[in-house]
């Protein structure tokens, strides 16, 4: 049996011999080997190294594609053996496979053709600093798989319709987009096409503004939206020495996290048509992550069309700076909707908060330090409280603020505002409220709600009948108005 | 071969041991010599002898050439029963050589000779040894040790020496340092290890060059026994009762589990298995159903609060035998063995942490509240600890394996009133209830076995040691429970007292010690020198890390109605309600690190005579220690492989230093020493010091930065810290072991190392290691043991005995910590440019009066010890600097042995009968002192019995 099977095999070989002596005549055909199968987001390119052998010499190269366009960026010189040929492919906007297949023709017009699958996917994960500048698509969804921080002197830009999604985690492990003073973030969403910020929790896609899956009472998957910048800060007592400090929410250990300066008109980029959602992940008990914070931002930077949603701790925190926002609306906070500390010294206009959970409509507090340069301003709002309000208004004794045309509604718990006559009464204060409108139960009194607050700058109405307040038709691109919750409270 | 005490059970044994009378050094090779008997021996190379012998009274010929013959009469030797006839004493006279004649009573009530050897030493050392144990009640080495001047017990564990900080104390064991149950101290608990079992207790002030270069306070060596010199079985029981702690109705615990008792966790504490999965199991997580979610929530110990629960007293017991049996070939076999068991219930009820701030105007002064927790701690500490050794002793050589194992654990249980003031810079203001529960599990084994040899003429000997040590601290399942209270709601609030949450924390270290010293007995300008050198070398790495989990509501939170007990039911798990874990912990984890310690050392001394009367000691000692360390901080943990750093068994720490040190006696009158001494020290980062941890401990809220993270004031490059230390004493030995001593010291401490406030971070309490500015201390030290019999025959057995030390400190403030102070500098407050030093007080007292008796067995003491106000953090900006108060440590003891072999023995003690506080206080210029810790240990009386069945 032996030594059959080895008289079969050396018959073997000696046939497989002759049979290569019989092909030395024409030199072989072309062989491609194919890379990897790959991936690649849509809208971008790639190349694609195939290595050939071309016994017969290389004579041409061509390039066929599906799901977006394929070329011969470099290819071998006449008459050459081997070589790589590289191919470059720019997906096109449809996620999916795309087919690149390359044929190769040798000299004796023999040929090959190989074909890679090539994964055009929607989804792409952040694990890097933002160090260089760099945009992010429409139409992808970018998962941020840490705290990523756009450093100082780089600019992140956002397309419209780009969904952010960030990986669940607390503590060291919570994930953000922290823009570090001297970064700047450029995310210009339309009311049709916003950015959204989310959680990988999310099942939404580019294209939609509601969720398919989570409540908007789902709050703490990620962590949130942080912007700091150079504009002067109140938290310290440095004289004429402008301070910095480190950001809550960030670790102690991470120098990104330091805002404030001495430049009030310090430019961050441009935060416009941006829903942030489902954040607030905790970092230690009194340490968290807001859904916008914004940490001695400048005046320079363009903040407009905002909403905030289900955060789990304050929708908007301001430490400081002088940036101004423009429609911001607040649904769902799980801390104080709108929160400002260190003598912010900006305007807020045109704003709705829906129901805070928790925490208070409006958190005041004056300086922290011995820097004081005016009042900042909330003007033309709308606030529907909700049953799990903490205070209406929490004022503090140096609380620099003064706030207009505000209407208070949907007030059902003991809610009331704080420490009013307290802050009217502080040494130099310019504090001041003017133009609150009111519909309260008729089991409460508007002196008990809104203590302090003269009678003269109160004026009750009907439920949603007030003639001031938040110009609803800004807020027609939110998830608020878009789930119809918005209706449900009468706006 | 036989045992000589079997073959010829009615024979008696005489033990002893022959010194020089001057130098107190064992005399080899000297003849004992029993009077009209043919029974007699020769003194071993530790100066000891054995004679069997038939029961009777009987005097002993000592003699030795060049020295007084001297007979010691009435010893009285009892059947199958050891009698000790220690310390004899020969006096060199080469002139007379007239015999010398002493009683067997005299010798057992005359000083120890080691303590004469160490009195005519250069190096400045102070001890207690087991003569005196033998006289005393003291059951364990932490109720001994305090007899020693100078020296002051923190806790009843550790040891400190002229009031220096941990970080300049070290405790070692046999000579080798061995890591206690807290490896980030340098000192190993003294408490378990019982007198009968140690040999003795030396306390070094100064150093030379065969001791570590990172002596720098103070070494307290426990010289276990090798041949014990007679047979004992101690059993011993003690109970400890404090009236503000035991039997508390209101004192609570948790539920842990069944081996809490002995120091280990029973796996009630394990982590759930899925904890660590690449994919952690959050509702959403790619691939990860509900049912993994809530299968892994289930894997959670469901306690989360705790529960009221009458507390215990004190109480502990031990066992411990020693004997040892001479061979007819010369040869001894000595062995010791001893286990004890310690339980103890702590319960501060009125435990207060405090953060504070400045406030930012020059013209306002009193410091603001940020966050004050009030309210009580309990603590149920479980220890058991054996040591175990065997040694063996032929003509010319010794050799001693020891083993050790401790373990403890420690079960924590707090609840607490939490008020934090919006107000205040960082703050956001709420009220809140929370409860701690936490267990901490340690253990560490040691072994150490050991050799000794001589040449036949005693010229050289030689000495190694290799002693591994493992340790392993396990503190599983750290929770935490914290309720905000609303004005209309109990609710878990993640700005506010924020959510529970657990910790993991695992520490393993192992750590190889070996030496070896060879010693010269030679002469130098005609006197008898000691040449000295060896090498050592030690091996340490530990691995550490923290896992932390934060608790998450995926919707709506239950109404819990403020009971952490149920927070855990089912009926919340997500999915059949919200409650789910979230992981703190990023792949690769930044909180884990593994860290070496490599350091090669050698040496070489002199221990001559210069000049008639001046002794010196002088040597150099090179050590090369290289650390390492693997791990990385948050930026490259979270996925920032190009701006995070990442250490992959990185060195950190390369050094070769050599460590010069001097120290001479001059012996210029009979019993007065004038003594001076230089050496250089060192004081090394640990490896928490240097490491990117972050650790947070939950209950003071207050997180420990490792000295590796850069800031933009700091570099991230934690360095050791050079010390040159000079002394000066004028010392006075009087009889029954008067001492009056004087000495002035000075240190110079290179980039010193001390904690330092993070002031940039004012949400959180954030420290962080760091060198600090040039430092330099200036002391002066008084130190007396003085009989009270000048006052009267009735005091005669009265000795007070103290330890005065009056020190100055000072630090350069580095440029950035004083424009910080600047920014906050009040109107009409003074800024310099220098501070105390950390961790150093001003002033430290240690006196005691004590009565000994040891005639009838009886012996008291009344001690007292405070250290003057000390800063132990620096602040810095909006944080203000944090001193101890003066804790006044009031002690009382006494003891009492009974029968005529002193079989019984009784100890009574009182503890802190002033009943202070222990306090550390924010100071602010011209404010009122806020309280940062406090910490009521209340008054105790302990009871103990100990009797020998032998």
């Amino acid at each position: 049996m032996k030594k059959f099977l080895s008289m079969i095999a050396i018959a073997s070989v000696l046939a497989f011999t002759w049979a290569c002596d019989d092909e030395e005549a024409t030199p072989d055909r072309p062989t491609i080997t194919a890379p990897a199968a790959l991936d690649v987001l849509i809208g971008e390119s790639t190349d694609l190294t195939f290595t050939v052998s071309i016994p017969g010499g290389f004579k041409s190269a061509s390039v066929t594609a599906t799901g977006g366009e394929a070329e011969v960026s470099a290819a071998l010189t006449a008459g050459a053996v081997s070589g790589d040929i590289v191919v470059t492919f720019a997906a096109n906007e449809e996620a999916g496979d795309a087919t690149i297949s390359l044929t190769v023709i040798d000299n004796n017009d023999k040929e090959d053709l190989k074909e890679v699958v090539v994964t055009k996917g929607n989804q792409v994960t952040i694990t890097s600093n933002i160090t260089a500048n760099t945009t992010w698509k429409t139409g992808v969804v970018y998962v941020l798989g840490g705290r990523i921080t756009v450093i100082n002197g780089v600019t992140l830009t956002i397309e419209p319709g780009t969904v952010i999604k960030g990986q669940a985690g607390t503590g060291a492990n919570a994930t953000a987009l922290l823009v570090a003073r001297g970064g700047k973030l450029m995310a210009e969403g339309t009311a049709a096409s916003p950015i959204i910020f989310t959680s990988v929790a999310d099942e939404l896609q580019p294209g939609q503004i509601v969720s398919p899956n989570l409540e908007p009472t789902v709050n703490g998957l990620w962590g949130g939206v942080i912007v700091l910048g150079s504009a002067p800060i109140s938290a310290s007592s440095s004289g004429s020495q402008l301070s910095e400090v480190q950001i809550e929410g960030i670790p102690a250990t991470d120098a990104n996290g330091l805002y404030g300066g001495n430049n009030k008109t310090d430019n961050s980029g441009i935060i416009r048509y941006v829903s942030i959602r489902h954040g607030g992940a905790n970092i230690g008990s009194g340490n968290e992550i807001n859904g916008l914070t914004l940490g001695g931002v400048g005046s320079g930077t363009v903040i407009e069309n905002i909403e905030v949603v289900a955060n789990q701790d304050d929708g908007i925190e301001f430490f400081g700076g002088t940036v101004s926002v423009t429609n911001a609306l607040v649904w769902n906070s799980f801390d104080d909707a709108l929160d400002t500390d260190q003598a912010y010294n900006g305007t807020v206009s045109n704003f709705v908060i829906v129901a805070p959970n928790t925490g208070s409509g409006f958190e005041l507090d004056g300086p922290e330090g011995t820097y004081k340069d005016g009042d900042h301003k909330f003007m033309n709002g709308t606030v529907y409280a909700g049953a799990n309000i903490a205070d209406l208004i929490d004022f503090d004794a140096n609380t620099n603020v003064q706030m207009s045309n505000i209407y208070f509604y949907g007030i059902s718990n003991n809610t009331d505002v704080k420490e009013y006559a307290a802050m009217i009464a502080f040494a130099n204060s310019t504090s001041s409220v003017a133009g609150f409108q009111y519909t309260l139960p008729a089991e409460k009194s508007a002196a008990t709600v809104f203590a302090g607050i003269p009678a003269d700058k109160l004026t009750a109405v009907a439920a949603n009948a007030n003639t001031l307040g938040a110009n609803l038709t800004s807020f027609t691109w939110t998830w608020a108005r878009q789930s119809g919750a918005l209706a449900g409270i009468g706006l | 071969m036989s045992f000589s005490s079997n073959a010829q059970d009615q024979k008696g044994t005489i033990r002893g041991s022959v010194f020089d009378d001057v130098s107190g050094e064992a005399l080899i090779g000297v003849t004992v010599q029993v009077k009209n008997n043919t029974s007699g021996s020769v003194t071993d190379f530790d100066g000891k002898f054995n004679i069997n012998i038939l029961p009777g009274t009987y005097d002993l010929i000592i003699s030795y050439v060049s020295y007084r013959t001297t007979t010691v009469t009435g010893v009285e030797v009892k059947s199958g029963s050891v009698t000790l006839v220690e310390n004899i004493r020969l006096q060199e006279d080469v002139q007379t050589l007239e015999s010398v004649v002493v009683t067997a009573e005299a010798i057992r009530n005359s000083e120890s000779a080691i303590l004469t050897v160490k009195r005519k030493a250069p190096i400045l050392v102070d001890g207690i040894s087991s003569a005196k144990f033998s006289q005393i009640g003291d059951s364990d080495a932490s109720e001994a040790v305090k007899r020693v001047t100078g020296v002051s017990v923190e806790g009843g564990k550790y040891v400190f020496v002229r009031g220096l900080g941990d970080r300049y104390t070290k405790t070692t064991l046999n000579s080798v340092d061995v890591p206690g149950l807290d490896p980030d101290r340098n000192s190993i608990q003294i408490d378990i290890f019982p007198t009968s079992l140690i040999e003795n207790m030396m306390v070094l002030k100064s150093s030379s060059a065969d001791l570590p270069a990172d002596f720098t306070g103070g070494v307290v060596n426990i010289e276990t026994k090798d041949f014990p010199e007679v047979k004992t079985f101690n059993v011993s029981a003690s109970v400890g009762y404090n009236p503000s702690m035991h039997f508390r109705d209101d004192h609570f615990t948790y539920k842990g589990g069944k081996n809490d008792w002995l120091g280990f966790d029973d796996g009630t504490r394990q982590l759930p298995a899925g904890a660590t999965n690449s994919v952690f199991p959050s509702p959403g997580a790619p691939g990860v159903t509900s049912q993994d979610v809530n299968s892994f929530l289930k894997g959670f110990n469901k306690t989360m609060g705790t529960q009221d629960q009458k507390s215990l007293m004190d109480y502990s017991f031990g066992i411990s035998s020693a004997n040892q049996k001479n061979f007819d070939n010369g040869t001894s076999l000595g062995y010791i063995f001893s286990t004890t068991y310690k339980s103890s219930t702590v319960f501060y009820d009125d435990a207060f942490y405090g953060e504070y701030q400045r406030p930012a105007f020059a013209d306002e002064y009193e410091l603001i509240y940020a966050t004050t927790q009030e309210g009580a701690i309990t603590e149920r500490n479980s220890l058991w600890g054996s040591l175990a050794g065997l040694a063996y002793k032929t003509q010319n050589s010794k050799y001693k394996l020891s083993a050790l194992h401790l373990q403890n654990g420690e079960k924590r249980a707090a609840r607490f009133f939490i008020d934090d003031n919006g107000s205040a810079v960082g703050k956001s203001g709420f009220f809140g209830g929370s409860e701690n529960l936490e267990f901490s599990q340690r253990g560490v084994t040691n072994i150490l076995l050991s050799g000794e040899h001589h040449t036949s003429d005693k010229g050289w000997s030689i000495d190694w040691k290799v002693s591994p040590t493992i340790s392993k601290i396990v503190e599983p399942d750290i929770r935490k429970t914290a309720f905000t209270y609303t004005s209309s709601d109990t609710v878990f609030s993640s700005g506010a007292a924020g959510n529970p949450s657990r910790i993991w924390r695992y520490l393993d270290e192992i750590n190889l010690v070996s030496k070896v010293d060879f010693k010269k007995n030679y002469q130098l300008f005609n006197k008898a020198a000691s040449l000295k050198f060896g090498a050592s070398h030690t091996f340490k790495e530990r691995d550490f890390e923290i896992l932390t989990y934060n608790m998450q509501f995926f919707g709506s939170q239950p109404e819990f109605n403020g009971n952490s007990n149920v927070i855990m039911d089912d009926q919340f798990l997500y999915p059949n309600g919200s409650v789910y874990f979230s992981s703190g912990n990023p792949d690769p984890n930044s909180n884990s690190f593994n860290s070496t310690v490599s350091n090669t050392a050698f040496y070489v001394s002199n221990d001559f005579q210069i000049i008639d009367k001046l002794k010196a000691i002088i040597g150099v000692r090179a050590e090369n220690f290289v650390q390492r360390h693997t791990g990385r901080d948050g930026v490259y943990a979270n996925g920032d492989v190009v701006n995070g750093r990442n250490l992959d068994d990185a060195i950190v720490l390369d050094a070769l230093h050599f460590f010069p040190s001097g120290n001479f006696i001059y012996n210029y009158r009979d019993n007065q020493n004038l003594r001076l001494s230089y050496s250089k020290t060192i004081a090394r980062p640990s490896f928490k010091e240097l490491s990117f941890a972050q650790i947070l401990d939950p209950v003071s809220n207050r997180t420990f930065n490792g000295g590796l993270f850069k800031f933009p004031d700091w570099d991230g490059n934690l360095r050791e810290t050079l010390i040159d230390n000079f002394d000066i004493r004028w010392e006075k030995y009087m009889k029954k072991g008067e001492l009056f001593s004087v000495s002035v010291f000075y240190k110079k401490f290179a980039d010193p190392i001390e904690l330092v406030r993070l002031s940039v971070a004012q949400t959180t309490n954030e420290f962080q290691p760091r060198n600090v500015g040039d430092g330099q201390i200036l002391g002066a030290e008084f130190e007396f043991r003085k009989s009270l019999d000048f006052a009267g025959p009735v005091f005669r057995k009265l000795f007070a005995s103290g330890n005065l030390t009056f020190v100055d400190s000072r630090i350069d403030m580095t440029d950035q910590e004083y424009n910080v102070r600047k920014a906050y500098q009040k109107n009409g407050q003074e800024l310099k440019r220098t501070r105390e030093m950390a961790g150093q007080a001003p002033y430290i007292i240690n006196v005691g009066l004590s009565y000994e008796d040891p005639e009838n067995g009886f012996d008291g003491g009344l001690f007292y010890n405070v250290n003057g106000p000390t800063l132990t953090v620096v602040g810095g900006g909006l944080f203000p600097d944090v001193y101890a108060e003066p804790f006044n440590s009031l002690n009382f003891n006494l003891s009492k042995s009974f029968g005529p072999d002193k079989k019984t023995s009784i100890t009574f003690n009182v503890s802190n009968i002033l009943d202070d506080v222990r306090e550390n206080f924010f100071v602010g210029f011209n404010a009122q002192d806020q309280y940062y810790s406090r910490l009521n240990p209340g008054r105790s009386i302990s009871l103990g019995l100990k009797y020998n069945l032998n």
